[in-house]
């Protein structure tokens, strides 16, 4: 039995929200110094090793790109702090940032440039920023655990029936895997079978050129919202560049796009799902208990 | 025989979203497949109203 403590709907702030950017920063102000450095160097890791492919050109994908200029958002894309979802995992994404920053005209030229190995070199620098974003997610439900869910008579913290930022994790990379991890595998299946469905669809009206980071970047944001579709991609179909454009590219991309999307509420609901065998929703009774603080069970 | 194309594709991509879209509301597959068609079914209507009163302005404003 747990006492409820706080209003749950109330979020940790903005201090928690902006820490989560720094990997490894929120587990070490749990007092969890493995997972903490599990955490730095597991994203940091995935990062350079795809920024040693693609170097520069991971910073000419960002929704502005930089030049030596004044404006502001130029001055942030030089810093990399346009460049989705890799500015999740702020640190390692700032430090390419500046490494890889060429204000000449040959460097500015240069960027215009394919690389070998570029599309699955922005993937794992995509990755570590969902990584990173993940490893937040950990932390935040921890921290909520610890506020809401203080034990009654010294008992031990409540235990979900698997862990939410996993659950979303697994989503991320295979739509439904994480209900299944949940309890909820029949309806993991229907949903990852919708998410993979408008994906496939996507890729095949556009011959298999819908999703590539470096011709279409920002619609590759929404898109890679599915890991597993974005990193079938990259290994797959990006690198295979065929002649003229296909009629049906936009629609190919814009579906892709919605899969992708789509797969943002999978993996919301996936961290639900398990959050709910803690929190369970609040039934009209649980409301008006005695004089507001009525217990919930675990 | 594009245009045709796409609206082939329209509906079935609209049933396919909206399974995700109910299914957050719902703990099992049945249920999730009963309420996404309901949903699918009103989303058709409502596409079918927004094409036809474009097409109304389109008349009025630009001409047939």
């Amino acid at each position: 039995m747990t006492r409820k403590a706080t209003d749950p709907t109330k979020g940790l702030g903005w201090g928690v929200f902006l820490a989560g950017t720094v990997p490894g920063l929120l587990q070490y102000r749990l007092g969890q110094p493995r997972n903490a450095l599990l955490a730095a160097l597991s994203c940091t890791a995935l990062f350079f090793a795809g920024w040693a492919l693609v170097g520069h050109r991971l910073f000419y994908w960002g929704l502005v790109a930089p030049e030596d200029s004044t404006s502001l958002a130029q001055y942030l894309a030089r810093y990399g702090a346009l460049v989705l979802p890799e500015v999740l995992n702020l640190p390692a994404n700032t430090l390419g940032a500046v490494l890889a920053f060429d204000g000449s005209a040959s460097g500015l030229r240069e960027e215009r440039l394919l690389g070998a190995g570029e599309h699955i070199g922005g993937w794992l620098t995509a990755a570590s920023g969902m990584l990173a974003a993940f490893w937040a997610a950990q932390a935040h439900w921890e921290l909520r655990l610890r506020r809401d869910a203080r034990p009654v008579d010294g008992q031990p913290l409540p235990k979900p029936i698997a862990h939410p930022a996993l659950c979303a994790a697994l989503s991320w990379l295979v739509p439904g895997l994480g209900h299944a991890k949940a309890g909820q595998k029949d309806k993991g299946v229907l949903m990852g079978i919708a998410v993979l469905a408008v994906f496939a669809i996507g890729l095949v009206v556009s011959g298999g050129r819908a999703v590539d980071r470096a011709d279409n970047a920002v619609w590759w944001i929404g898109q890679n919202l599915f890991g597993g579709g974005s990193l079938f991609a990259s290994l797959v179909t990006a690198p295979i560049r065929g002649e003229g454009v296909p009629i049906d590219l936009d629609l190919g991309v814009v579906l892709c796009t919605v899969a992708g999307l789509m797969n943002l509420v999978v993996m919301v609901d996936a961290f639900t799902v398990a959050e709910r065998s803690v929190f369970p929703v609040a039934t009209p009774a649980d409301v008006a208990g005695p004089e507001g603080g009525g217990e919930v069970s675990a | 025989m594009s245009l045709l194309f796409r609206i082939v594709v329209y509906v079935p991509v609209l049933f396919l979203v909206a399974l995700v879209v109910v299914g957050q509301h719902h703990a099992t597959a049945q249920e999730t497949i009963r309420a996404a068609v309901a949903r699918t079914v009103r989303w058709v209507v409502w596409s079918a109203m927004l094409v036809l009163t474009m097409t109304v302005l389109g008349w009025l404003f630009i001409g047939g």
